[in-house]
């Protein structure tokens, strides 16, 4: 039908345009890819031993398959490097990519620019798995146990989340305003309790939540392969799920009118993106601002086309985690800021930076 | 190209419309008019799948709508909205590109087949010049021919609008049903629009349909369903219907009623 | 009529805010008699001084003073000798319940720095007599033993005991002078792992590691120092000293330093040189701290020390 029109005379202008577009975005990807790499090996070479940036190289090339160097050195020097602040600075990227990523898909599904992962109850839920984790007697006394207090908040975060959705769930349909109204409500609950037991704690364990609860990246290869399935998977299937994201930013009546799935794709992303946020939360504690903070800035560069937002995202999370976990590193020595202080000092003048640009014109 | 049968449906218990038969065919444009809350909208998201059924069926382009997938649904059918929510950030061309989503699968991207439907789409719609912009930056009236470039984009055999001329300026209101007119008789596409305005129902529409608490009240030409006695019975308000000077079609004038005016 | 309203109202609150004082309190029944308090420049009766100790430390020089039956009141940690368990427990580290002291009514507070702000104040504001020991040296600590001697008329015992302390802490230096012309071995004590806690100069433990023999690794830092995996790793001790008596078995310094992994390529762990240690002889400035000196020497220099 359309095709028995005569050939148009601009055809050639909105294509070159957008390929203009996508093609710069894929270079964006690639650069990204290449920075983020660059990130790690920075990371990696920084520490309280004096280690050269040359060696951490050295010794990080000599474990890329295909090439062929061979690291001839202080064994120490290696345990350092690969035991040490490697997996710290892995789980930082896993984490600040899949905190980005799940801000990214939140801020879509709820069409909201406010929106992050901790929006319906993740950081209370898994605040309160952890509370119980330090504070009842007989489960928190091996703090150095591998399994219970990330558990505990994994189950707490992943409950809440999925509490939340029974009571907003109607039918067959999930809507969305009902979900936020009560996953705040909730977690303003869990919250409470959670208050009340610290403050039934001794000064000591106190202590110690309240370091869990503004973050913290250990460098425990252990952890980095526990959350890198998740993460991975996670992510993919999130990745996969851009297009249907992208239509659904109109309203959900049109996004069903052109063929979307719109409470299978809600409920898939929003079950992928809660899971990747609990794993990091579990681990981690509560870091936050790179949900909301990532993608917003990725938006403003490269657009609202999920297709690149989505991967861009995870790349830009990765880098600003390892960054922000660097300069924990570093500033402090023995470290006493968490690194949630840090992603809010970059943060929140970034936002308000937004907010400015916001009056030039919508950035969402 | 759209039958519906006996259709019965609404939200919840109570049911909005009540034993709905219709069709049209091809390159024939079906006027749904009536007053407000006859059922006029839900007709539309039954047709469409936003709504079940309660009772009959609906076909389109022979098939059953109950039995085949969204997609599929969304390549045969497309549907204009009232008053359509498009994210700010996106292009034009991005939303009516859009359109394309129910031909293309999950993995593939958008090809150059796709990106010329959607610049023809455009062009048709006189849109083009809006192409590079930004919804937050371009008028309702815009917004509302984008959302029908983006329906025309699908390839649609059948297209249902739901009030395409409710908030626009005059010309624009012409300027959209003229070029939906020439969709249907060019491109052979069956078209049912729901209509606020008797007049251009009765200037565009093959035949009409009149919705009136949930029931069909007349249906046939313009000349059949608009007249004096059915406005009266179903708006309730009195009307003089005229013929149009140029085409003779019904042309509905209105009487203003008795107010309180200083007799003098 | 408002004045009278306000009149009873005063009177009422009046009543209320001194009723407390009118209250008897019935907790003394096997108390002896109080002695009256003293005032500070008069001359106790030395058998029957009334001691208070408000640290652990101080307990333990109490006792070796041979003074045990002087003493009417501990703090919840003092647990050695086991007979300090069964005094009158008066506070806890920093915290003293002046109400408990007070009914104790000693005649003698031995104190530590921690004390010095608020405590010792107020216990001299009620007319106590309070001797401060905050030693950071271990001739202070020696220094400390002589002064609670003198307060107690024991400074026969206490000169007694400072010369067979101050004997054992020349054996040892006597037999490790030959050994400092090889290299010393370094060393890390480990207070706790996690975070990770050590030991810098100017503190007890650091002293005796040196004059056993070893270079505390950390040396750098001042006093009790965190510090990092990594840092650890870098500096690579051959001894690993790690406290006993904090945490539980699976959750202690000494399991920790056994089985971290990344640990293993430390030369510690490799000669199989970890070492638990009692907490308490090697941080707490008592009489035992002579104790703890011997078993690092041992551990330090086995060859030497292990006949």
């Amino acid at each position: 039908m359309l095709t028995d029109i005569p050939e148009p005379s601009q055809t050639k202008m909105p294509r070159a345009q957008h390929t203009l577009r996508w093609r710069s975005r894929l270079w964006a990807v690639g650069g990204l890819v290449v920075v983020l790499a660059a990130a790690v090996a920075l990371a990696t070479s920084v520490g309280s031993a004096d280690i050269s940036f040359f060696t951490v190289w050295e010794i990080l090339f000599s474990k890329l398959p295909f090439l062929n160097i061979d690291y001839k050195g202080d064994e120490r020097i290696e345990d350092i490097i690969l035991t040490i602040r490697l997996p710290r600075v892995v789980l930082a990227g896993l984490v600040g990519a899949s905190l980005a990523v799940a801000g990214a898909t939140y801020q879509g599904l709820f069409r909201n620019p406010l929106a992050d992962p901790y929006l319906i109850g993740v950081s209370q839920g898994a605040l309160l798995g952890a509370v119980i984790g330090f504070v009842i007697p007989g489960i928190g006394d091996n703090l150095t146990d591998f399994g219970v207090v990330p558990t505990l908040a994994f189950v707490g975060a992943m409950g809440a989340v999925i509490t939340v959705y029974l009571i907003a769930r109607s039918g067959k349909s999930l809507p969305v305003t009902t979900l936020i109204l009560a996953g705040v409500a909730l977690g303003a609950w869990l919250s409470a309790i959670s208050h009340y037991l610290m403050l039934q704690s001794d000064d000591g364990k106190l202590h110690a939540i309240v370091s869990w609860m503004f973050g913290h990246i250990d460098d425990e290869w252990n952890q980095v392969l526990t959350v890198l399935p998740f993460a991975l998977i996670g992510i993919c299937i999130i990745w996969l799920y851009a297009r249907p994201l992208n239509v659904m930013q109109l309203d959900e009546e049109q996004a069903q009118q052109l063929g979307i799935n719109v409470e299978r794709t809600k409920l898939i992303l929003l079950a992928c993106s809660t899971l990747i946020t609990a794993v990091s939360v579990a681990f981690c504690g509560i870091i936050g601002f790179v949900g909301i903070i990532v993608p917003h800035a990725v938006r403003l560069i490269w657009g609202p086309d999920h297709r690149f937002l989505l991967p861009l995202s995870t790349l830009v999370g990765a880098i600003f985690l390892i960054m922000a976990d660097t300069v924990v590193r570093t500033i402090t020595d023995p470290e006493s800021i968490p690194i949630g202080v840090i992603t809010a000092s970059v943060g929140a003048p970034f936002f308000l930076f937004l907010l400015w640009k916001k009056k030039r014109g919508t950035f969402f | 190209m759209l039958k519906l049968e006996n259709i019965s449906l609404g939200y919840g218990k109570q049911d909005i419309l009540t034993d709905i038969n219709l069709s049209v065919e091809r390159g024939e444009m079906l006027g749904i008019i009536g007053p407000n809350g006859s059922g006029k909208s839900t007709l539309v998201k039954g047709i469409c799948r936003l709504l079940i059924p309660r009772t009959g069926r609906v076909f389109v382009d022979g098939k059953d709508v109950a039995g085949i997938s969204r997609s599929k649904l969304a390549r045969i059918a497309a549907v204009v909205p009232q008053t359509p929510n498009l994210p700010d950030t996106f292009t034009a061309f991005e939303i009516v590109l859009m359109g394309r989503t129910p031909h293309l699968g999950r993995f593939r991207f958008e090809g150059n087949r796709d990106f010329d439907i959607a610049w023809k789409a455009m062009e048709i719609t006189n849109t083009q010049s809006i192409a590079e912009r930004r919804i937050d930056e371009i008028s309702g009236g815009q917004k509302q021919l984008l959302t029908i470039a983006r329906a025309l984009a699908q390839e649609p055999k059948l297209i249902l609008l739901d009030e395409p001329t409710a908030h626009l300026d005059i010309n624009y209101q012409i300027e959209t049903l003229d070029f939906v007119r020439g969709l249907c008789s060019q491109q052979h596409i069956a078209a049912m629009a729901v209509l606020h305005d008797l007049n251009l129902a009765a200037q565009y529409c093959d035949r009409l349909a009149l919705l009136s608490k949930g029931s069909i009240q007349a249906e046939g030409s313009p000349q059949e369903v608009i007249t004096e006695q059915n406005v009266k019975e179903v708006y309730g308000a009195n009307v003089c219907v005229y013929p149009h000077p140029v085409n003779g079609l019904p042309t509905t004038v209105i009487m203003p009623g008795e107010s309180n005016q200083t007799a003098e | 009529m408002k004045r009278f309203w306000l009149k009873t109202l005063v009177a009422v609150v009046l009543i209320l805010a001194l009723a407390p004082l009118g209250a008897c309190d019935d907790n003394d029944a096997d108390t002896t008699t109080p002695k009256n308090n003293l005032a500070t420049d008069e001359a106790p009766d030395k058998s029957s001084l009334r001691i208070v100790s408000l640290a652990p430390s101080n307990t333990e020089v109490i006792f070796a003073l041979g003074l045990g039956d002087n003493l009417v009141g501990v703090t919840e940690y003092c647990d050695y000798p086991p007979e300090a368990e069964e005094k009158a427990k008066i506070g806890g580290f920093s915290t003293v319940d002046m109400e408990k002291v007070i009914e104790v009514a000693p005649d003698l507070v031995v104190a530590t720095s921690m004390h010095e702000e608020s405590v010792t104040p107020e216990l001299e504001r009620r007319g106590l007599k309070v001797i401060t020991l905050a030693p950071e040296t271990l001739t202070e600590v020696l220094d400390g033993i002589i002064e609670v001697g003198a307060a107690t008329g024991k400074e026969g015992v206490a000169s007694e005991l400072v010369a067979q302390m101050q004997e054992k802490i020349n054996a040892v230096i006597e037999k490790v002078e030959p050994l400092l012309e090889g290299d010393k071995p370094g060393v890390m004590y480990v207070t706790w792992h996690d975070p990770i806690w050590t030991v810098g100069n100017s503190t007890l433990t650091h002293e005796l590691i040196e004059i056993a023999g070893g270079e505390n690794v950390f040396a750098d830092g001042d006093g009790n120092m965190e510090t990092d995996l990594e840092t650890v790793v870098w500096r690579n001790p051959q001894v690993i000293l790690a406290s006993i008596g904090h945490g539980s078995a699976e959750d202690s310094p000494v399991t920790w330093a056994n089985t971290e992994g990344r640990l293993s390529g430390l030369d510690a762990l490799k000669d199989g040189r970890v070492y638990g240690i009692d907490a308490n002889l090697v941080t707490r400035p008592g009489p035992r701290l002579v104790e703890g000196l011997q078993i690092v020497a041992e551990y330090l220099y086995p060859s030497v020390f292990v006949e």
